[in-house]
């Protein structure tokens, strides 16, 4: 850890109270995006804070109800996964610009019936190419299955060193179909590297394949958690059981 | 908020306790416009909420207003509460708490600022008068009690008194540093106290 990550750590106490100041208050929510640990401790500090809060409690004046109720049956509700304008702004919100699905998913169905589509006009006759040719199929049947599910929704984010990222999910599957595009291109011996951390620790999902035409997946995760994280590093070519350079993209899932 | 609504097999939110975990579905339910629900939803945080932006703001009538405020954000951003990121409590109390420290220091008036300076100090005596009735304020002012005094005074002077961490080191007259990670290690010491699940 660095002496400024180290410093930026010991802010959590005053983000925690909201007892900071606007530039450091950013300042720290930038360090949260990519420290998970942090986020946790945050998370915990403000269960104690709630109880600070609780105990001050004293019943508003009966009037306060009715004003309440009214004016909430006049004020239009925010649709989920919209960052509030005047409400705080999730640390995790920045990374995701809106986007229409529409586009993306047709270029992750794109993606995956390419797989299957290469190896067909490669002619496979060799037993390894056949095997590869078959894990390939699953695995675009696999993508397929995620991108039509019902629930399927999608984000896209940016790449901390440049290149975006588009998952598409599904919670009643709990899997989640990644791809990348324009990765910065790593030294040689080196890949891209996806995870998914929860509160039991970081699970290595894959490799990412080395990008064809500037897009690398698609890659299906499966097996997510609430409150999971997804997340990329870069790693050596043979991956690595835990992270061990720094998270290029985090986001909850 | 993420889009995507992961089911759990608990069916009970991380960080939710007793009232807690009920307060996530409400939440849940108020997402959907379900005005019923928000009625219990007002019933169940109102004094907490009305309780903190008083102790913060003081002046009952910018309290009651930012009171309102908080708890129409709530109906309006219902959905943007995420179980998986703590309690339904914590999420209810850092809305309001951040507001009314907001309030405080957007208007920033000196005789304001004196007030609250005279009064910031004594929190503690405030919370140890109001005891009486409930088991969890006993809990609080047991856990505030086993700090050390100047963690002490930092916790309640940042949370109760609305104040930054360079404001409370400047009254406490210790560096800035040592402010920051007396706020950390006093919550960490609270949280452990409180029984406080993550």
């Amino acid at each position: 850890m660095s002496s400024r990550e180290r410093e930026a750590h010991t802010l959590a106490g005053p983000y925690a109270m909201d007892a900071i100041s606007e530039p450091d208050r950013v300042r720290f929510e930038r360090h949260l995006a990519g420290c998970q640990e942090c986020a946790r401790e945050v998370a915990s500090l403000r269960e104690a804070t709630a109880r600070l809060a609780a105990a001050t409690a004293v019943s508003p004046p009966p009037a306060l109800k009715e004003r309440v109720l009214a004016a909430a049956a006049a004020t239009r509700q925010q649709p989920p996964a919209v960052a509030p304008a005047a409400a705080p702004r999730p640390w995790y919100a920045r990374a995701w610009p809106a986007r229409g699905p529409a586009r993306i998913r047709l270029a992750l169905v794109t993606a995956a019936a390419a797989v299957t589509a290469v190896a067909v006009l490669l002619g496979v006759n060799d037993g390894s190419m056949r095997d590869q040719l078959s894990r390939d199929q699953a695995s675009s049947q696999q993508v397929a299955a995620v991108l039509t599910a019902r629930d399927a929704t999608m984000k896209t984010g940016t790449v901390r060193g440049g290149g975006t990222v588009t998952i598409v999910m599904s919670g009643s599957m709990r899997e989640l179909v990644f791809t990348a595009a324009d990765l910065r291109a790593l030294p040689a011996a080196w890949g891209y590297e996806l995870w998914l951390a929860g509160p039991d620790g970081d699970r290595p999902v894959t490799m990412l394949p080395a990008a064809r035409h500037g897009m690398a997946g698609p890659v299906v995760a499966t097996g997510l958690r609430p409150g999971d994280h997804l997340m990329l590093t870069a790693e050596p070519a043979g991956g690595a059981s835990r992270p061990t350079t720094p998270m290029m993209f985090d986001v909850v899932l | 908020m993420p889009a995507i609504d992961l089911p759990d097999p608990q069916g009970a939110p991380s960080g939710g306790a007793g009232a807690g975990s009920g307060l996530a579905a409400l939440l849940n339910q108020v997402a959907r416009g379900d005005a019923d629900a928000f009625d219990t939803v007002y019933d169940q945080v109102s004094p907490t909420v009305f309780g903190i932006v008083r102790r913060v703001i003081r002046d009952p009538a910018q309290s009651e207003e930012v009171t309102q405020d908080v708890l129409l954000e709530v109906w309006r951003t219902a959905a943007k509460f995420d179980p998986g990121r703590g309690s339904a409590t914590a999420w209810v109390t850092t809305l309001a708490h951040r507001r009314a420290v907001d309030r405080v220091r957007s208007v920033q008036k000196e005789a304001d600022r004196e007030r609250r300076l005279a009064t910031a100090a004594i929190p503690y005596d405030e919370v140890a008068e109001a005891v009486e009735a409930s088991l969890d304020r006993e809990r609080v002012r047991r856990c505030l009690g086993s700090l050390t005094e100047l963690q002490r005074e930092s916790v309640t002077l940042a949370y109760y008194g609305g104040y930054t961490y360079a404001q409370v080191a400047s009254l406490l007259g210790v560096p800035d540093g040592t402010i920051k990670t007396r706020m950390r290690d006093a919550l960490i010491r609270l949280r452990d106290c409180l029984g406080v699940s993550e």
